[in-house]
């Protein structure tokens, strides 16, 4: 032992190897997402505060609200956030309803076929949207497998127009964010004691009771959680849109990838993406607040 | 009387769960399906029912160079990143489940932050930034293949850094203590407590953040130079053009290499317990 560890006692120099240790753990995964995610997003939101010149295609430096005013001024782009809303509120709680059976089998299942039905509920969320989205191509297009059929078994004329519509790009949102609602409803719902459910079943509950009494406020965190993760990633949703809306169809994700690229317009798409956040992480916080009173006074109950 | 009704009732209650089930499985799998089946229909315009069946579009992928090409780029980032986000993540999860301090929980937060972000802002984002010091510094950033790693190291360790603080946390911190106590330097009690425990959190990190990193696509929409672009991008543009059976066996190759990267994982760690 050193001298000066000697007159700082045993203990202080422990204490400061840990100081040290933790640094030197955590700074360097610290140093590098804030280098390289928060001074992006730092730099992004100072643009969207400039100005642009659209003739020259220029952007020139000022401190002004004006990209911001423009958007929820222009009935343009207020119609383009509000589908999006929409769109995501819908995906959302169709994800809820399918996704909660799913997510009850899964999680009581004693089935050795299990991990099976685990992995065919992930590997779509690993094969890539885009892909996804040709699936529903070739079922939806004009001689697609739908129209096809429904031709043949002469309940339509003419081919349903369902591509590049908006219900297009619901039923392929739906099919993306699903998987992460019966992830995220699976885990909670295995760590609800089975013998609850067989308590109130015994007291002569018909399921319907026993979901409602029960299994629905004792799951209402992963409800919450679940509920949020698919709105977060509906609102964020760029290749569904893309692909199964055709260019006409317009919801935010693509919008900041149009402005950027086609425009050239850095500041008003730097705006449109803080909007985006922003009215993500607002209406969240509001979902969080409305389930939490509605836990609270059923409890009360 | 009652009881065999209640009985009854409980039964039409678990058929009906049961085939709800089966519907929203089938809902989700429903596209993977069909783009299989097209990738073996003997026409090139997806119509049904097909005209007959072919395995000739599998050969025509290695005639399109811009598969290929995609595929290998994307590869060598998702490797990349992967590694240098477990370098990065593995200590960074370890002192934020081991030690306590005042900021833990934002920071925390912020090596978690970068999965809520979404993926068009995090390309914009970084494409800026890329525009900044390329201006500041004068040396090329943009669109270079270590500008588009350091991206994808950035949505890589949010899943090592969650998934390994999950299987640290179940570990018992008196075996390192023992471990310490018998005489091994921190180092070796890492290398010989620790690690083994936590395998099954690294292995699920390392799959999750590369199949995250493989398959990213809004973000890297921004970070791709001219003329190389990741497997995600050549299979968007593609698909903005046209659908047809070729990009369907590409489709094809992708979900088998992913299916059996996911059978192998969950050999080693029960998929179940991580996710």
């Amino acid at each position: 032992m050193t001298d000066t560890a000697l007159a700082h006692g045993p203990v202080a120099e422990r204490r400061r190897g840990e100081g040290l240790t933790a640094t030197a753990l955590l700074a360097p995964a610290t140093i590098f997402v804030a280098l390289c995610l928060l001074a992006p997003l730092v730099i992004l939101f100072r643009y969207s505060l400039n100005e642009f010149i659209p003739t020259k295609k220029m952007m020139v430096e000022a401190v002004t609200v004006a990209n911001y005013v423009k958007f929820f001024t222009d009935p343009y782009y207020t119609a383009i956030l509000l589908t999006t809303v929409r769109v995501s509120v819908t995906v959302t709680l169709a994800c809820l309803i399918l996704g909660f059976p799913l997510a009850y089998v899964v999680a009581r299942t004693q089935s050795r076929f299990k991990n099976l039905l685990i992995i065919l509920t992930v590997l779509p969320l690993f094969v890539g949207n885009a892909v996804r989205a040709a699936g529903w191509m070739t079922i939806f297009g004009n001689k697609g497998f739908l129209n096809t059929t429904l031709q043949w078994l002469g309940l339509i004329d003419k081919p349903l127009e369902i591509m590049f519509t908006e219900k297009a790009v619901i039923i392929g949102i739906i099919a993306v964010n699903l998987p992460f609602m019966v992830l995220t409803l699976q885990s909670v719902i295995e760590g609800i004691d089975r013998a609850v459910e067989e308590a109130a079943f015994s007291l002569g509950a018909p399921p319907i009771t026993m979901f409602r009494r029960v299994l629905w406020p004792l799951a209402l965190p992963g409800i919450l959680a679940g509920t949020i993760l698919t709105f977060i990633l509906a609102m964020n949703a760029y290749a569904t849109p893309f692909l199964l809306g055709g260019p006409l169809f317009k919801m935010m994700a693509p919008l900041v990838y149009n402005q950027f690229t086609q425009q050239s317009n850095w500041p008003f798409g730097g705006a449109i993406a803080f909007i985006l956040m922003a009215v993500t992480l607002v209406l969240t916080l509001a979902a969080n607040l409305l389930f939490q009173r509605r836990a609270r006074s059923d409890l009360g109950r | 009387m009652a009881e065999a009704l209640a009985v009854i009732r409980r039964r039409a209650g678990r058929w009906a769960l049961n085939g709800a089930a089966t519907l929203a499985l089938a809902y989700i799998l429903l596209p993977l399906i069909f783009v299989i089946w097209l990738a073996f229909f003997r026409q090139e315009i997806p119509s049904f029912p097909p005209e007959g069946y072919s395995l000739k579009w599998f050969a025509a992928i290695l005639d399109q160079r811009k598969f290929v090409d995609g595929f290998s780029l994307s590869f060598e980032v998702g490797v990349l990143a992967t590694a240098i986000g477990l370098a990065l993540g593995v200590p960074a999860a370890l002192c934020l489940v081991r030690y306590n301090f005042t900021w833990r929980g934002p920071l925390a937060n912020l090596l978690l932050l970068p999965v809520v972000v979404p993926g068009v802002v995090l390309g914009t984002a970084m494409y800026v930034f890329h525009v900044e010091v390329e201006n500041g510094l004068d040396v090329d950033v943009l669109g270079t293949f270590y500008a588009l790693v350091s991206g994808h190291i950035v949505i890589v360790i949010p899943w090592v850094v969650r998934l390994v603080t999950a299987s640290l946390s179940g570990v018992d911190r008196a075996t390192e203590e023992a471990a310490q106590n018998l005489g091994a330097n921190p180092w070796v009690t890492f290398w010989r407590i620790t690690l083994p425990a936590i395998r099954p959190g690294i292995v699920a990190g390392a799959l999750f953040g590369f199949v995250t990193s493989f398959g990213n696509l809004e973000m890297s929409l921004f970070l791709v130079g001219p003329g190389r672009t990741t497997l995600p991008i050549v299979i968007l543009q593609y698909l903005e053009w046209k659908i047809d059976p070729t990009i369907a066996a590409v489709s094809v190759v992708q979900i088998l290499l992913i299916g059996t990267a996911m059978l192998i994982t969950d050999r080693y760690v029960k998929l179940s317990r991580v996710i």
